[in-house]
Order: C-alpha cells, then sequence, then structure tokens
C-alpha cells in the first residue's frame, strides 16, 4: 500500500473513487445519519417525550413484561419498552449510540495515536528498539484482554468513570495491530529511493518522519482507523454485553442485547432494535472502510468488486 | 447462614397462586408410596462447584449435601405443613438437662458409612471440631459460639479435642453449652454435625470425596462440569425418616446458565424430562411460562420466604447519620425492584426484618411511604440532615438480574436526589467485599434465607456486631450495644413464646437505626421436568426438597 503520488492529486483521485463505489457510499451514509442521531439523541427523544432513565411500570404487565403489540410498540414508545422496567427502547437506543460512538472514536484514536507512534519509531529506529517493540507487540497480540478488563473493573476505583477506563484499556489492546502494519510500511519506505535521497542530503530524524514517512503513510493509517473502529464498537457491546462495560442506567446497546437475550422468545422486539443497531453502523464502516482502501489503494485501484 | 443468589422471582396466575401450596401437592403427590425407584435425575445448577465438605458447606438440609451426608438431626419438609427437626443419625431430636444446658444424642443401631463401616459419636465430634478449623471456615457456625471453650478452639489439627463435646460411648454424644439454648436440636442439623471418620479426613480433598452416610455417594467430580452421585450401598432406609433416595443416579450438571437452563426445562425433551433447575426462574422465562400451558404446570412457586433487602454500610460518610439512612426508607421505590425481579407475584413488599411464616412476627411499618417511596419526606429528611448532593455507590453483581434490580434502586433514590453510582463487579469480588473486612461499597441488595425456621435466623446473623466482617452477614456493619444485649437476652431465652416477643423487639429497634431497607419477601419459582415427580417447595425454607424427588417409572 505505498504511496508516492504527490499528495494534491491524491485528494482529487480517490474521493472521485469513493463516490463511485455504491456500497461506501451507502456505508458513509450509514455513519453520518448514526452520527447525527447519536449527537442529537437527547433532541429526538424530547422528540418523542421520554429520557431512557425513567422508569413507566404502568407499561409493563405484572410479571414485567412489556404491555402491547411488538414489545409495546405505539405512538407514546416508537419502539415500545425494555421489559420489567417500562423505560423507552426509542431512548435507550438512540442514547447508547453515544456510547458506541464515544467508545469507538475515542478507544480507536488512542490505538492509533501509540499505534503509529510506536510503528514508525520501531521501523526507522530498528535495532535493539525495534526487537524489544515487536515481541511486546507479539505478547499484546497474545494477552488475554478480556479476561485481563474483567479482573480490572473488579479492582479499578468506583470513582473513576467507567467509560474512561473502557476507553484506556480497549485503547491500549488495541494498538499492536496497527503499529504492527505501520513499522512494515516504514521499513518498505525506507528502502525508496525518495528517503535514502532525503537521508543523503542529510535531512534530520525530525524531517524524514514528518516529510517524508507520515505523508506517505497517511492513507494507510485514515483506512485502517476506519477499520479499527467497528472493531472498537464491538468489543465495548461485548463488555457491556458481559456485565462488565459501561455501568446501568447508561444506555449500552451491548447491555441492552445482553438483557435482550433471555427475552427473546417473549418480547423479540427487545433484541431486534439495538441488534439491529450495532449491525448497522459496524457493517456501515466496514463497507466505507474498504471502499476508503480501495480508493486509496493504487493496487487494488479501478478493481470492480 | 444463606446469602440466597441468583433469580429470585416469579409469575404465576392469580388462580396457581390461591391454590398456593396445594398446587405443589395435588400435582406431584400422587406417588406417595414405594414407586418411582430408578432413573437418572439430573439437577442443573448454576454453581461451578459444589462443597460437600461439612464444615464448609451452608447447604440446607434438605438440598444437595442431604443427599450423600447425615446430620444428627435433620428437617422434615413436606408439602403444606410447617418444617419439623427430627432424628437423623439420632433417636431423637436431643434430650436437655434441666438448667438447657446440657444436649444428649444416642445414636440409632445398625448406622454405616458408604465402606461398610459403622457410624460413631467420636466421628461426629470430630466432624464438629473439625468445623472449628481456619482452614475450613466458611461453613454455619451457630454452634460455635455456643459450645463451652467455642470461642478460642482452633479446631482438631492444631487446637486437640474440644471438652465440651463428650462421647462416653459409640452411641452416645453430649455438648455442653455456655447458656440454655432453646433451638439446639436445630443447630444439631446444620452440616457441621456430620459424622467424619478421622482417618479418612484430608482437609483438602474432602470437599469433593466426602465419606457418605446418606443414600447416595459421590462416584466422579468434574470440576465446573458435573457431579455424579450413585447409590451408597450400605444406606438403610429403616433407619431414615426423611430421605426417599428414588433416582438410582443423581447428576449435577454445573455451570449452567440460568436462562439456558430454564429454556431446557420448557423444552423438556430427551433427558431433561428427568431434570430440574436447583436455580430461580429468570423473570424473562417466567414471562415466557405463562404462555406456555405445559411448563406452567412444571412451575413450582414458593411461599413468600426470603428478605430481599438493601443494606446501608452504617460506617461510611453521610451514612454514619441515621437522619439519612431514614431518608433512604423513603425514597426506595420498592414497586419498581419488585416489577425487576417478576412482578407482583415475585414477592411480596417488606416492612420488616423478621419474614413471614417464622413464629412470633410481628407486622409493622416504621416508615410508612406506600409501594414507590415519599419521595417529599426522603428529601425533608435529607434537608433536615444537611445532605444537599448525597453521592453514594451501589456494589452490584455484574450479572443481567443483579443490575436489573440495582437500578431499580438507583433510580428510586434518584427521585429524592441522592446520585446512585452502580459498580458491578464479578460474584466473588462482591461477597468478599460485603462480608470481608474491607467494606468499600456505601449500599448493595441482598437477600436472606434463615437457616432454620426461628426469627434468631433472620436476626442474629444479619445484626449482631459479631458478624461484622470476617466472612459475617451484618453487611451494612450495624453495631448496637443495646441490639447485642437484647440478641444474646432472646437466645438464652428457652421458652418459645418469651424469645419471640424478644425478637420481635429487636426487629423493630433495629429498623429504628435504618440499616437496612427491607424491600421484598421473596418467592422463588423452580421449574422441573415432566417426568420428574414429588417436587415441591414447602413454607420453609423456599427451596425444594432433593430428598424426595423421585421419576415417573418410563
Amino acid at each position: 500500500m505505498v504511496v508516492d503520488i504527490p499528495p494534491p492529486e491524491l485528494a482529487r483521485h480517490p474521493l472521485r473513487q469513493l463516490a463511485s463505489d455504491r456500497w461506501a457510499v451507502a456505508g458513509g451514509a450509514t455513519i453520518v445519519v448514526f452520527l447525527l442521531i447519536a449527537l442529537a439523541a437527547p433532541l429526538l427523544s424530547g422528540l418523542e417525550g421520554h429520557d431512557p432513565y425513567t422508569y413507566d411500570l404502568d407499561a409493563v404487565s405484572d410479571t414485567g413484561a412489556p404491555l402491547g403489540f411488538g414489545g409495546g410498540i405505539s405512538v407514546e414508545h416508537w419502539f415500545g419498552v425494555e421489559p420489567m422496567t417500562g423505560r423507552d427502547l426509542f431512548a435507550i437506543v438512540v442514547h447508547g449510540a453515544r456510547t458506541s460512538f464515544l467508545v469507538g472514536f475515542a478507544a480507536t484514536a488512542l490505538a492509533v495515536l501509540i499505534g503509529v507512534a510506536v510503528g514508525l519509531t520501531a521501523g526507522y529506529l530498528g535495532g535493539w528498539y525495534d526487537r524489544l517493540v515487536s515481541r511486546f507487540i507479539d505478547v499484546l497480540f497474545g494477552f488475554p484482554w478480556l479476561v485481563f478488563v474483567i479482573a480490572l473493573g473488579a479492582i479499578a476505583p468506583a470513582d473513576l468513570p467507567k467509560q474512561l477506563l473502557i476507553i484506556l484499556v480497549i485503547g491500549l489492546f488495541g494498538w499492536p495491530g496497527i503499529a504492527r502494519v505501520v513499522r512494515g510500511q516504514t521499513l518498505a519506505l525506507k528502502q525508496r529511493t525518495f528517503v535514502v535521497a532525503a537521508t543523503a542530503l542529510g535531512a534530520g530524524p525530525g524531517h524524514l518522519l514528518r516529510h517524508q514517512y507520515l505523508p506517505n503513510l497517511t492513507s494507510t493509517i485514515i483506512v485502517y482507523s476506519t477499520m479499527t473502529i467497528p472493531g472498537m464498537i464491538g468489543a465495548e457491546a461485548a463488555l457491556s454485553f458481559l456485565g462488565v462495560g459501561v455501568p446501568p442506567p447508561t444506555p449500552a446497546w451491548g447491555r441492552t442485547i445482553g438483557d435482550a437475550v433471555g427475552w427473546v422468545q417473549t418480547d423479540p422486539m427487545f433484541l431486534v432494535f439495538p441488534g439491529t443497531a450495532l449491525f448497522l453502523i459496524t457493517l456501515a464502516f466496514n463497507l466505507f472502510g474498504d471502499g476508503l482502501r480501495d480508493a486509496l489503494d493504487p493496487r487494488t485501484r479501478g478493481l470492480k468488486r | 447462614m444463606r446469602r440466597t443468589r441468583g433469580f429470585t422471582a416469579v409469575a404465576l396466575s392469580a388462580m396457581l397462586l390461591m391454590a398456593g401450596c396445594g398446587a405443589n401437592a395435588a400435582d406431584d403427590s400422587d406417588d406417595a408410596g414405594g414407586a418411582g425407584k430408578g432413573g437418572k435425575l439430573t439437577v442443573l445448577s448454576a454453581s461451578t462447584d459444589i462443597n460437600f465438605d461439612p464444615a464448609k458447606s451452608q447447604n440446607l438440609a434438605i438440598t444437595t449435601l442431604g443427599l450423600v451426608l447425615r446430620r444428627l438431626t435433620t428437617w422434615d419438609i413436606q408439602p403444606g405443613k410447617t418444617a419439623q427437626v427430627v432424628p437423623d443419625l439420632a433417636t431423637d431430636t436431643g434430650t436437655a438437662s434441666d438448667d438447657g444446658k446440657t444436649w444428649t444424642f444416642t445414636l440409632k443401631d445398625g448406622l454405616k458409612y458408604a465402606d461398610g463401616t459403622a457410624i460413631t459419636t467420636a466421628d461426629i465430634k470430630y466432624g464438629v471440631e473439625r468445623s472449628f478449623a481456619a482452614e475450613l471456615s466458611g461453613g454455619l457456625g451457630y454452634h460455635k459460639g455456643l459450645l463451652i471453650g467455642g470461642d478460642t478452639y482452633q479446631g482438631p489439627y492444631t487446637g486437640g479435642d474440644l471438652a465440651s463435646i463428650e462421647t462416653p460411648d459409640d452411641k452416645t454424644i453430649v455438648f455442653k453449652l455456655k447458656a440454655a439454648y432453646g433451638d439446639w436440636p436445630w443447630i444439631a442439623s446444620m452440616p457441621a454435625f456430620t459424622p467424619v471418620p478421622k482417618a479418612k479426613d484430608d482437609p483438602k480433598a474432602y470437599s469433593q470425596n466426602p465419606v457418605a452416610s446418606g443414600p447416595y455417594q459421590v462416584s466422579s467430580y468434574q470440576q465446573g462440569t458435573a457431579v455424579t452421585l450413585t447409590r451408597n450401598p450400605n444406606w438403610d432406609a429403616a433407619t431414615d425418616s426423611v430421605r426417599t433416595g428414588g433416582p438410582d443416579e443423581v447428576v449435577f450438571q454445573l455451570g449452567q446458565d440460568a436462562t439456558v437452563a430454564a429454556q431446557r426445562l420448557i423444552a423438556d425433551s430427551g433427558d431433561d424430562r428427568d431434570a430440574f433447575g436447583a436455580g430461580f426462574v429468570p423473570p424473562a422465562q417466567l414471562a415466557q411460562i405463562e404462555q406456555n400451558a405445559s411448563a406452567k404446570q412444571r412451575l413450582v412457586t414458593s411461599d413468600a420466604g426470603a428478605l430481599s433487602y438493601l443494606a446501608l454500610n452504617t460506617r461510611r460518610g453521610a451514612l454514619k447519620d441515621v437522619k439519612v439512612r431514614q431518608a433512604i426508607q423513603y425514597a426506595v421505590d420498592k414497586s419498581a425492584y419488585q416489577v425487576a425481579t417478576g412482578g407482583a407475584a415475585g414477592g411480596d413488599l417488606a416492612t420488616t426484618l423478621i419474614t413471614p411464616g417464622i413464629p412470633g412476627r410481628a407486622e409493622y411499618d416504621l416508615y410508612p411511604a406506600g409501594e414507590s417511596g415519599d419521595v417529599a419526606k426522603a428529601k425533608q429528611l435529607l434537608a433536615e440532615a444537611g445532605q444537599t448532593a448525597l453521592s453514594l455507590t451501589l456494589l452490584s453483581e455484574n450479572d443481567q438480574q443483579s443490575l436489573a434490580e440495582a437500578q431499580a434502586i438507583q433510580q428510586g433514590l434518584q427521585r429524592a436526589g441522592i446520585t446512585v453510582t452502580i459498580k458491578p463487579a464479578d460474584e466473588t469480588t462482591v461477597t468478599d467485599t460485603l462480608t470481608g473486612d474491607k467494606p468499600d461499597f456505601d449500599i448493595a441488595v441482598s437477600s436472606w434465607q434463615p437457616d432454620f425456621p426461628s426469627a434468631n435466623g433472620n436476626i442474629q446473623p444479619l445484626f449482631a456486631t459479631s458478624e461484622i466482617g470476617g466472612g459475617g452477614y451484618n453487611i451494612s456493619r450495624y453495631s448496637n450495644a443495646e441490639v447485642d444485649r437484647l440478641i444474646e437476652q432472646a437466645l438464652a431465652t428457652t421458652d418459645p413464646a418469651a424469645a419471640q416477643a424478644l425478637w420481635a423487639q429487636a426487629d423493630k429497634r433495629i429498623l429504628q437505626d435504618a440499616p437496612v431497607v427491607p424491600l421484598k419477601y421473596n418467592k422463588n419459582s423452580f421449574l422441573h421436568g415432566s417426568n420428574v415427580q414429588n417436587f415441591f417447595v414447602a413454607a420453609f425454607p423456599a427451596y425444594p426438597n432433593y430428598l424426595k424427588v423421585t421419576l415417573k417409572n418410563r
């Protein structure tokens, strides 16, 4: 994925390429829609007249099951209500988007930041530092992070915001992949004539990294970041599903899906709404990421799917 | 001592409810005689481990341990009847001396272990002694404070023998107590009163390989997967009045998810017809069973029994102030809590500490606030206490059911301006934090099933100063010299009516200090396969009687 076309041309060309990829456009549009939903969550649920925290015991039966069709779907509750609490499911789903995006984006940003810094320096410096970093990456790859996170959740102080903890943990375990890719790219760039020439002309490490390596890694980083986000969103959902994610009552799709599994026979819509949301957003990021890679990578450019 | 866990809940039609225990009986009592022998009974359990060491076990006399181990006395639990303490290995439930401080038991004739050797009183003495050992802590310890020298005795491994237990011959055992204690026959039914032959004792391995005296012995133990019990050839039904010993084999499938277990039992196919669930049926499945006639017939629900309560850590920050604790009494939304545990049929709202069905219980409500609380009153009390922005940490287990309950509490307190942060943790961490010496929490939802049907079992383990930390269940760290005196006084009172009055007095006195918020008297629901019979839940305890379950002959 080495690109050494000058940046201005690169910026125009891939965008057109991306715009012609229908799947990528659909993915991008879905992302934008969900992003807007997340940003306007209080507005949207306010429009419906509910928030995700207030109990409405009149909306559930004596046994806690939602009253009415499809888990209580009505003009009042667009997606029905949550069993056992009567909380509005629409409000829970739109607010859940906030949790997913916040954790997904922040953890990805953290992972990319660390990954690029580590990968770039490892590839550039080489030697014992590279060997050390590479071994450490191997260790992290084999590390049972899920078990670690569950254990960490038990010992973390209660006043540390759980969202922050999850972002830190997912981010800190998420960087080895990108570090490895960036290191490989850097090693390849090292042999390229323009880098060799810059080095021969006496360019310092600062100049080399900033002006020779980074610009040529940008597309890789962008594509990899886009592909990492759904993984991070999925990781947060998995943690919440297991009951070690964002603590209730903050809405999180993973937790709602976990709660809904037991209700699937009696109230399937409880699973369908948050499940669809999670499915759509991860699919959208993957489609968009694919399209972006096709657009930015000269080797796949022009290939029709 | 038993902290009830898992899914408390229910859902029964009003009709079935009205039928009450009668429904259990009618459904299952068609086989009272000797029929129903044989077959392989499966028990689906959420636990990953069964601890068969009588010194470490908190098992009720009628569940798992009762199948393998016999005690001096045991419980006769039958549908529609009150719980009775009856002789097990002993010929009677003990003879007290005139001052009530010395209890003598005699063993039945012809009692043998699975290996054919005779059961002697020396083994029972040894069994009780080893329950004092530090490495075998964690079991029910009511006897420890009652026996003379019990507070300093270190167990047989380091401390020699305990002089207050005498065995004049192989058939007789004498217990010498510090003070008169009327409930001693119940104490003698606790797991520690199981015979343990000294020669076979290996504290490390005994929990998986106990010497069987009951109708079954442990034939295989796969940690986390399954435990298989097969018949004990040397168990003689003639000496045993409470165990039926129906199935040839009993298999405990461990680590079964409550939802999956319930689904399997609802589906009722293959070997699952011969199975029952040891855990409570989750609320979601109760709603599902409502619409399934076949499963509905196989659902057995207890009377209101165990108490669910919100424990307030009385040694933490603002909670030291009784006004704040009383404000919480008013702020809690008991109705939302009830729905989160399966609705009205999941239990009745609670206002007292002594649970329904316990003799001497007095009904009262110190904090009348209606079903969903009195927010204005709570706010007023908080203002009087000078608390404007109270923030509390609620420690909860991280399973869905516990979190649902925690949120119901959270939203209730939120209405009164109390910010509640839920801290989810795994079961072991929660238990260790609640009962250990580092109580890093403000409030927690817990529930309690008395270990024997006496108000003593409701009050002493939860509110005596001696039960704070070190594995004790005084979770709220409540300590009041006046209450301790009342407890002591009630324990020493041999006249049941007088003792009951004292317990009722203690009940009210404790709630004046508001160390806990009584939430609900739980009704537990259990599901069994279509081939399982004699499966019932009596008034006490709110758990099925494993000892009488049989399978229909196919």
